[in-house]
């Protein structure tokens, strides 16, 4: 059983279940418990010992589908036996010279299983390779441990690819000893007298190849297909917002959502450790007159909690509404944590979008955000105007105001004295450009302008990035 | 935990069947839960949406093993004074005023500083020792003699911090006391901890215990609870009322009706005599299944809809 759920535990662990070695042991010991006769019970033992959210539940609950290949209930035993023997197989070819080996564990293997007189029929004597007579003696379990064996040293969990699919297939049968079953098959097919068998031997020989095909397929399945998962969510991370593919677009609002929530409760934590703060001796002694002076009760200084206001602007013309997209979608889920975030979205005119994020799910106000205001020339100034007259006067020492824009202002006047006045009443003024710093000031771009008056300008254009920043705001908010 | 009869736990299957004549019917996956919480000393933490029975299962345990049950109900700024042990301040101060004629016995011919301090010492820690300590529900179930079964209701709802400190306690059932040291159970109970997710848990929180998720039942489990709960009702009203619920909780509401509901409703059903659902009956008791005035304010005018849906999919497992 070990092999097995061995094997089980490490393809939990390639689908992204963090299953710890104390797990592993809870589970072993489960299995024992319970045994392997009940496949449903079996399932919620494991699901209890390795599964820790919901999610990862349901998880768990597919691939031990496909990993057991769940129809009947004779069927997991029998699995279980057979994956047993390979682990015992294996251990065998291990000691010795692999050829040798090879053979010896195909000799041995009609050995282990009582052969079944009445499949046993009279054509078998006949044929002379030992996978032919194998396959004629129609042994299962036999032929299914040697595929799980051969298919261990070809390499069928550690494919990389889909197309090696084929080539691992063509090894384990190999393996297996095809060769010399199709050079019997040669043999045969030149003498008309041996027609029949021909026929049925090469028919069991098909079987026995889709056999393996499907095993290759499965352990793909299980194995390999993870991995590609993890590459493509580590790349996303790293690759440029603006280059991100429409198709992705889905997975990307899945891993932002999930940053904003490692960040959230992260953030939360701290806050709530800094909320007692140091011993206030002077109300302590003046509570503790009535004990003689005795100091029983304890008065604290409270901490003061300071939570950053911040306030966004975000250009959504043409040339950043992709990078805006996601930084307004990143905001929206840090909710939690910043409960005082006002959005603010423009291309020409300002439009505040904070109501909208709280009436509208994610998708629904970014999709009406993106009708309303986007695909209007840039106007930096007029925007600037409007921000003046809808949010100035909100904006004090603690407030943060982070614009995301690339400054690209169709060579008209950019407003920055109202920028200024900005920076002026805030704490901080960040600006993210969605633009490498080589490209700054190019064009009609008026960065330069607005520099000054902005605690930190910034190149943002990955989800690191944003992260990054938003981590540091945090911080020291 | 000691346990008196090791056979009541020899299956998962003989927990189910026992659970049932004691009036809990539960899935197997509950039932699973239960065997291994015994069989491997584990603590359990249940998950799901209120109302699915998660406390119940510890009391059934408890009455199922005859064991004692220690319930601690978490909430925010719980502490070890609350939960673990206090010392009792007002006996300590009591006591010292009783004996302040004693320790002037004690202290009469001693000379100077050095050697008063040194005959108190000779005292040792009597004010901190077991006799001035408060056992709260966390050191009860560490020092109950047979094992008892330890609520720790809704965990979720206690800080990060007491979720930390629980964490010495349910791997290894031991509490560490900086004035007496350490307290290891004298027999390991079984620990149950609910959640309803109104926060992550931490993962080692998680990692140390086995994790059980109870879902809504399906609609033939949630029969066979109103049948042993309310066992008066008619097979044919329990089935529509049950169909009912179901449709109620397609759609989406702010509080879904739990199972607990559903049997409160089963209850009323009963006591006003009715025979099957009509709407009128259905809107004026709507309050018993839904706990919020938007719910009701939702459901009601869909009413006629959901009654005829409820009828119809009975009539069709009638005919099949």
């Amino acid at each position: 059983m070990q092999k097995p759920l061995g094997d089980f535990i490490y393809a939990l662990r390639e689908h992204g279940l963090p299953v710890s070695p104390a797990e592993s042991l809870d589970a072993m010991q489960a299995v024992r418990l319970i045994g392997i006769e009940h496949p449903l019970q079996l399932r919620s033992a494991l699901g209890m010992t390795l599964a820790k959210t919901q999610e990862h539940l349901i998880l768990l609950e597919t691939l031990f589908q496909q990993f057991f290949q769940l129809n009947d209930h004779t069927q997991l035993t029998s699995q279980i036996e057979t994956a047993d023997q390979t682990n015992l197989a294996e251990t065998q070819e291990s000691n010795e010279p692999q050829a040798q080996a090879q053979a010896q564990a195909q000799e041995s293997q009609p050995s282990d299983v009582a052969t079944d007189p009445q499949s046993n029929d009279s054509a078998g004597s006949a044929v002379a390779s030992p996978l032919g007579q194998q396959l004629m003696d129609n042994e299962q379990a036999a032929l299914s441990v040697a595929i799980a064996a051969a298919g261990a040293q070809s390499g069928a969990q550690t494919m990389q690819a889909v197309t090696q699919q084929s080539q691992v297939t063509y090894r384990i049968m190999r393996k297996l000893g095809n060769e010399a079953l199709n050079q019997e098959l040669l043999a045969l097919s030149e003498d008309p007298e041996q027609n029949t068998r021909f026929i049925e031997l090469k028919r069991r020989q098909q079987q026995l190849q889709q056999q393996t095909r499907e095993y290759v397929e499965q352990q793909y399945l299980l194995f390999t297909l993870p991995k590609g998962k993890q590459l493509r969510t580590q790349n996303l991370q790293r690759v440029k917002l603006t280059n991100v593919d429409h198709h992705y677009q889905a997975q990307m609002g899945q891993l932002i959502q999930q940053a904003a929530k490692k960040l959230a409760s992260l953030h939360s934590r701290r806050r709530k450790v800094s909320k007692r703060g140091l011993l206030d001796v002077r109300r302590t002694i003046a509570a503790n007159a009535a004990f003689d002076g005795l100091l029983f009760h304890t008065k604290w200084k409270a901490t003061r909690i300071e939570r950053p206001k911040v306030l966004v602007l975000c250009d959504v013309s043409g040339s950043v509404s992709r990078v805006a997209r996601f930084l307004l979608l990143f905001l929206h889920s840090l909710q939690d944590v910043l409960p005082k975030v006002r959005s603010f979205v423009f291309a020409s005119d300002m439009g505040e979008v904070t109501e909208l994020f709280e009436r509208l799910t994610v998708e629904e106000a970014l999709a009406e955000i993106m009708d309303r205001w986007a695909n209007r020339p840039t106007d930096y100034g007029c925007a600037l105007e409007d921000f003046k007259r809808l949010a100035l006067n909100d904006i004090d020492p603690k407030t943060t105001v982070i614009m995301l824009g690339d400054a690209r202002n169709n060579q008209s006047d950019g407003r920055s004295d109202i920028w200024q006045q900005v920076y002026q009443r805030s704490q901080r003024v960040l600006w993210l450009n969605p633009e490498g710093r080589f490209s700054w000031d190019s064009g009609d771009s008026i960065i330069s302008e607005y520099a000054p008056y902005c605690s930190k300008v910034e190149p943002c254009n990955s989800l690191n990035d944003i992260n990054r920043i938003l981590n540091n705001l945090l911080k020291h908010g | 935990m000691i346990i008196r009869h090791a056979d009541k736990i020899k299956s998962p299957q003989r927990i189910q069947q026992s659970f049932e004549t004691l009036g809990y019917i539960c899935s197997d996956a509950i039932a699973t839960a239960v065997y291994l919480a015994c069989q491997l000393q584990k603590p359990i933490l249940i998950e799901g949406p209120p109302g699915v029975g998660k406390t119940e299962l510890a009391k059934k345990t408890a009455e199922y093993l005859n064991a004692e049950l220690i319930r601690m109900q978490c909430y925010e700024g719980l502490d070890e004074a609350k939960a673990l042990y206090e010392w009792k301040y007002g006996k300590q101060l009591l006591y010292t005023q009783l004996l302040k004629d004693q320790l002037g016995d004690v202290m009469r011919g001693a000379k100077g500083l050095d050697e008063s301090v040194s005959r108190l010492h000779q005292f040792g820690d009597i004010f901190y020792s077991e006799e001035f300590l408060e056992t709260r529900p966390l050191l009860q179930a560490l020092k109950s003699d047979e094992g008892a079964i330890l609520l720790i209701d809704e965990i979720d709802k206690a800080d990060q911090e007491f979720e930390a400190f629980l964490l010495e306690m349910l791997s290894e059932y031991q509490v560490s006391i900086p004035e007496i040291g350490t307290i290891k159970a004298k027999s390991k109970p079984i620990v149950m901890l609910t959640s309803n997710n109104t926060r992550e848990l931490g993962d080692a929180l998680k990692r140390r215990c086995l994790h059980l998720y109870i879902p809504f039942p399906d609609p033939h489990l949630e029969q066979k609870i109103i049948s042993s709960q309310v066992p008066e009702l008619k097979a044919d009203l329990r089935e529509q009322l049950v169909n009912f619920v179901a449709e109620l909780r397609e759609l989406s509401l702010k509080k879904t009706p739990a199972v607990s509901e559903t049997i409160d409703w089963a209850r009323a059903l009963l006591l006003l005599n009715v025979e099957e659902l009509d709407r009128d009956f259905v809107a004026n008791t709507l309050n018993l299944l839904l706990k919020f005035q938007e719910d009701i304010e939702q459901v009601t005018p869909a009413l006629h809809q959901l009654l005829s849906d409820s009828k119809s999919s009975l009539r069709r497992a009638k005919k099949s």
